[in-house]
């Protein structure tokens, strides 16, 4: 199944990634590849199986509604480049 | 071309637990910036959501009081979009499967009938945290705070016919969500806000229009505005032959319009699918059973009871009953004071609400207990003081915050009840108005009015009015 | 060269044969003298290594140790830990210091255990052969010029060269079991839900599962017991009790029932490695297992199920990745959409990209269905030939892989062919079951693996014949050919 450049286009641009127009022709060869293969799932039949979201039949554990975190701002802020007054910043957006 | 509007709102209602929906972090409102971001909130590499037991308890409240179904297993989705507030790059919600579907509620529409208005689903999701444009000069300032937070996203049926049906719709969500006490309805701090869905189709068709979303709307007012200006945009472009653009638009109530939002966020493909870090949530029957056993009595039960334990009008004991703080004070005030219930309603839906509204005050603001207005309604009815007084007092207790009799007392408001001191001053009146006096036994009734006013003004309002009356006019036929 | 096994070790340092800072010592002597040549570690641990096992040594003299007192071990760069860099093998991760521990790996220092370094692999674990690093391929110390499998190929060739006794991995589609099988050492992927994901970076959540590179059975049934156990920060994690793996692995397996499905043997396989593999069987038949031929009917279609599950959570699993709160972050971006895509087309390299694609494709509207939807259920069809197997037998058996090591560089430029490295072993991913890989013999002079699949929690069942295997075979205890100081 042959993928269309505008579609990895698109797709790409969803997931916020860019590809470059060099790379844009093997990245689009290698991804048709990878769905061909996909293909193959079309050749079972599926009809009244369940999707399996989880490789164990297990249901959601609850936990208590207390409060557990404390206030680690410094902390977790260290590993951010732009930060100020305790701010994350990013380029403006225009709402 | 006669159009008719098909209304439909999204409610997202933030649940008033101490910590957040997948994280221990606190949900205090106005926290200092990322000061209640945990790691999990940051969606650090390898954190993990672990649900919160209360938030699935509120979910089900909410459920059982609008007489919708509880999924007995419900799935938690992700929603995909990349925005500087969402710091997974995903916000956790549920899609397919709800916990809360298919429940209804009753309005009154427009010519005062019952409405009954579908609730499409309820379901849990996270909040995001906010992004601050006008912080700094280039820049967004990202406060994380926020994210993780539970929202109850209620979604109803496009079932409302008009801004005034949403603005119902839209009050009786609010008012059951404070009942239930699972969120504090706090519209000013973001913690009830509301989208409307907005389309026209003409008249009759079965068809529906294109529709537009207006986001954020956070007051009843703005709700019924943004509403009915939305309508004539769409009605205007639609006579005109033109056509409705799908789009995501915001209110502005500086000059009562809406426009579009410059942001793509509908484009957005969400690819929602389940999120593979939770697995689907069971509730059972025993869990149902034990919440609803503890649901607290509805508005309307409420009302009735109102009528027929404490014996006040019906249109009084709605207005009480609608707002839960006032209802828990009205009853404590007749818990400790019952020989005159009306009073007490009458007294609440003037007095005490003016005074709330005046001071922009909530009840347990304007710090008078009910036992204290009890003590005030009490003197009233034993004569201590006259109606008129009491208002007065009520104004000292509220801003002296002293006891009722020490306030009496040093202003020296007790109510003159004794013929003996209001004889004098009656016949001092009298003698000091003989015109007004002729007038009256010529037969101007309303001129007693005159004498009672004279004498209240000497008495500095003291004097009790009836008691006035009834001597003036003893004096008036005995002279 | 002398590789110990943690048994050994442990039996060394309670005897007082040897210090833990001595073993510390030697190791990091070897590190420094080869793993320039194998690039299996991203950072080292010095400092805080030796202060703890300084300590270590004061607890060991006091009679005050734990299971792992003294220990030292290497950890996939995946797991998070608290004050060491962590990079996942990524420019995006690069200087990235987590302010926590990976729960698993604080089971390890709760226990003792020293970790040394982070080890070298795949980019956030997506490939299987070391070549998606970012700080270059990892080198088979079988020969230097091969890959050693990955993602996990960094904690594999530090075992198998003796730059680590024991190191930790993860395996979502048989990264622990593949470069086990091509270094010549043990590799376990415990059920899922038996280990914590906690602080384990996300690949595919339903997937991932951490496990253990060892020398020997008995070697990863000791770390298992401290590395496995329910964690309340973890949903998915499970609420069973950890048996004590180490003392059941003598437990004869007489009688053992031991399927062996037809359909490992369709094609790809060739008949030197299909030899080597029959050959093992005998002696798992001489320690009395009897075999079966069972079916396992959708095996085929693991691979492209795989590849649609997999991508699809990490498309989602690393929209964290935008260099706000950490990682990557490009100096000069005005406005915020190339922000977006600048970090990540800066932080992110060629495989990493291509899975997201994919992934983001197979769940986009219009493909949901017929991608996402229909994978989830041939996994549930994958996950019941399995249960119906397991009707019959105590374990299956197999190949871990169709061929042993290949030459890097051989297969990057070809994903599918890349992928279809993984045949064997991403079905007991896909069906949440733990399994094992331990040397078997050699092809082509190069190590070959055998593959245990046990039912769920069933990790002691895979350990005890590992380790009745390893009792009279001596494959485990082949070690690569001296390598030379750089």
């Amino acid at each position: 199944m042959s993928i269309k450049k505008t579609d990895i286009a698109y797709i790409s641009s969803l997931s916020k990634l860019k590809i470059e127009d060099i790379e844009i022709d093997n990245f689009t060869r290698q991804i048709s590849d990878i769905l061909e293969m996909i293909q193959q799932l079309e050749k079972v039949d599926t009809d009244g199986i369940e999707p399996m979201a989880h490789p164990l039949n297990m249901k959601q554990r609850l936990r208590m509604d207390e409060v557990t975190e404390e206030n680690q701002r410094d902390l977790y802020q260290e590993n951010a480049v732009e930060v100020e007054q305790g701010f994350y910043k990013v380029p403006k957006v225009i709402d | 071309m006669e159009w008719e509007v098909v209304i439909g709102l999204e409610i997202h209602a933030q649940l008033s637990c101490k910590s957040k929906i997948f994280s221990g972090s606190s949900t205090n409102f106005g926290a200092e910036q990322n000061t209640q971001a945990s790691l999990i909130d940051l969606g650090y590499p390898g954190v993990l959501p672990v649900l919160n037991q209360e938030v699935v308890v509120m979910a089900i409240k909410f459920g059982l009081a609008v007489n919708a179904q509880i999924s007995e297993r419900s799935i938690f989705a992700r929603k995909n979009y990349f925005y500087p507030d969402l710091p997974k790059g995903y916000q956790i919600s549920q899609y397919e499967l709800p916990i809360v579907f298919n429940g209804s509620l009753e309005i009154q529409d427009q010519k005062g009938a019952q409405k009954k208005i579908g609730i499409t689903r309820a379901h849990l999701e996270e909040d995001a945290g906010k992004s601050i444009h006008d912080k700094f000069k280039k820049t967004t300032a990202i406060d994380l705070n926020r994210a993780g937070t539970p929202l109850l996203e209620i979604v109803s049926e496009p079932e409302l016919s008009s801004p005034e049906e949403a603005r119902a719709y839209m009050q009786k969500i609010h008012q059951i969500v404070k009942y239930l006490e699972i969120c504090d309805g706090n519209m000013q701090e973001g913690s009830f806000r509301c989208d409307a869905n907005v389309s026209l189709k003409p008249k009759n068709a079965i068809k529906l229009g294109t529709r537009t979303e207006i986001k954020n709307l956070n007051s009843f007012k703005f709700v019924e505005k943004a509403i009915a200006y939305e309508m004539a945009r769409q009605e205007e472009l639609l006579n005109g032959g033109k056509v409705i653009v799908q789009e995501t638009r915001l209110y502005d109530s500086n000059i009562d319009e809406t426009r579009a939002m410059r942001t793509k966020e509908e484009e957005n493909d969400y690819r929602y699918f389940p999120d593979p870090d939770l697995l689907p949530l069971e509730i059972d029957q025993s869990m149902i059973k034990e919440i609803r056993s503890q649901l607290p009595e509805f508005f309307e039960e409420k009302v009735q009871r109102y009528v027929n334990d404490f014996g006040i009008k019906e249109n009084d004991a709605a207005k009480i009953a609608n707002t839960i703080e006032i209802a828990r004070y009205f009853e404590e005030v007749i818990s400790v004071f019952d020989s005159n219930n009306q009073l007490v309603a009458s007294w609440i839906l003037t007095e005490l609400l003016s005074a709330m509204n005046r001071n922009d005050l909530t009840v347990d603001q304007l710090g008078v207990s009910p036992k204290s207005f009890a003590k005030l309604l009490q003197r009233i009815t034993d004569g201590t003081i006259s109606g008129k007084i009491a208002k007065e007092v009520f104004i000292s207790m509220i801003h002296e915050k002293k006891d009722v009799d020490d306030i009496i007392q040093s202003q020296g408001l007790e109510q003159i009840s004794d013929e003996r001191d209001i004889v004098p001053i009656i016949v001092e009146v009298l003698d000091s108005f003989p015109d007004q006096l002729e007038e009256y036994l010529d037969g101007k009734e309303k001129i007693l009015d005159f004498f009672v006013g004279q004498v209240m003004q000497r008495t500095q309002g003291r004097a009790n009015p009836s008691l006035v009356n009834e001597i003036l006019k003893k004096t008036i036929k005995n002279n | 060269m002398e590789r110990y096994t943690l048994k050994n070790l442990a039996a060394m340092l309670l005897s007082k044969d040897i210090s833990s800072q001595e073993i510390l010592e030697m190791y990091m002597q070897r590190i420094s003298d080869y793993d320039k040549s194998l690039n299996c570690y991203i950072t080292l641990n010095k400092d805080d290594a030796f202060e703890k096992s300084i300590q270590a040594d004061r607890l060991i003299e006091s009679g005050n140790t734990l299971s792992l007192t003294g220990i030292p071990y290497a950890g996939k760069d995946i797991f998070c830990t608290q004050g060491i860099k962590t990079t996942c093998g990524s420019k995006m991760l690069e200087n990235f210091i987590p302010p926590y521990d990976a729960t698993v790996i604080s089971n390890l220092s709760n226990q003792g255990a020293i970790l040394m370094g982070k080890t070298n692999m795949d980019e956030f674990a997506m490939g299987s052969s070391n070549e998606t690093s970012y700080f270059g391929p990892a080198h088979n110390p079988w020969d230097l010029a091969r890959s050693p499998g990955g993602s996990s190929g960094g904690s594999a060739v530090a075992v198998a060269a003796g730059l680590a006794p024991i190191s930790l991995g993860t395996d979502t589609g048989g990264s622990i079991r593949q470069p086990a099988a091509f270094t010549g050492i043990t590799g376990l992927k415990p059920s899922y839900g038996r280990c914590s994901r906690y602080g384990m970076v996300a690949f595919a959540s339903s997937l991932d599962q951490a496990g253990i590179l060892a020398l020997t059975a008995e070697d990863a049934a000791i770390l298992l017991e401290s590395l496995a156990g329910f964690d309340p920060l973890d949903s998915t994690s499970v609420e069973t009790d950890v048996p004590k793996y180490s003392q059941s692995l003598d437990a004869s397996i007489e009688g053992k029932t031991v399927g062996i499905p037809k359909e490992f043997f369709d094609e790809g396989l060739d008949s030197e490695s299909e030899k080597v593999f029959f050959n093992a069987i005998k002696i798992y038949e001489s320690l009395g297992v009897q075999f079966q031929d069972i079916s396992l009917p959708h095996l085929s279609l693991s691979v492209p199920t795989y590849y649609v599950v997999a991508p699809a959570e990490c498309s989602s699993n690393l929209a964290r990745y935008d260099g706000i709160r950490y990682g990557y972050r490009h100096d000069e971006t005005d406005d915020l959409d190339n922000f977006y895509l600048t970090n990540r087309q800066i932080g992110f390299g060629a495989e990493v990209k291509r899975r997201i694609i994919t992934g983001t494709y197979v769940l986009s509207t219009g493909y949901y269905d017929a991608y996402y939807l229909k994978a989830q259920k041939v996994r549930q069809l994958i996950s019941e030939d399995f249960k119906q197997a397991f009707k019959s037998v105590d374990a299956i058996m197999g190949p871990t892989t169709q061929t042993p090591a290949f030459k890097i560089g051989e297969k990057i430029d070809d994903p599918v062919t890349m992928y279809m490295n993984d045949i064997y072993t991403i079905s007991a991913n896909l069906a949440g079951l733990p399994a094992i890989s331990h040397p078997c013999g050699f092809v082509q002079s190069l190590p070959f693996g055998l593959q245990i699949i046990a039912p769920h929690f069933a990790e002691g069942e895979l350990l005890n014949l590992t380790h009745l295997f390893q009792q009279k075979t001596d494959w485990h205890q082949k070690q690569p050919p001296d390598l030379k100081k750089v």
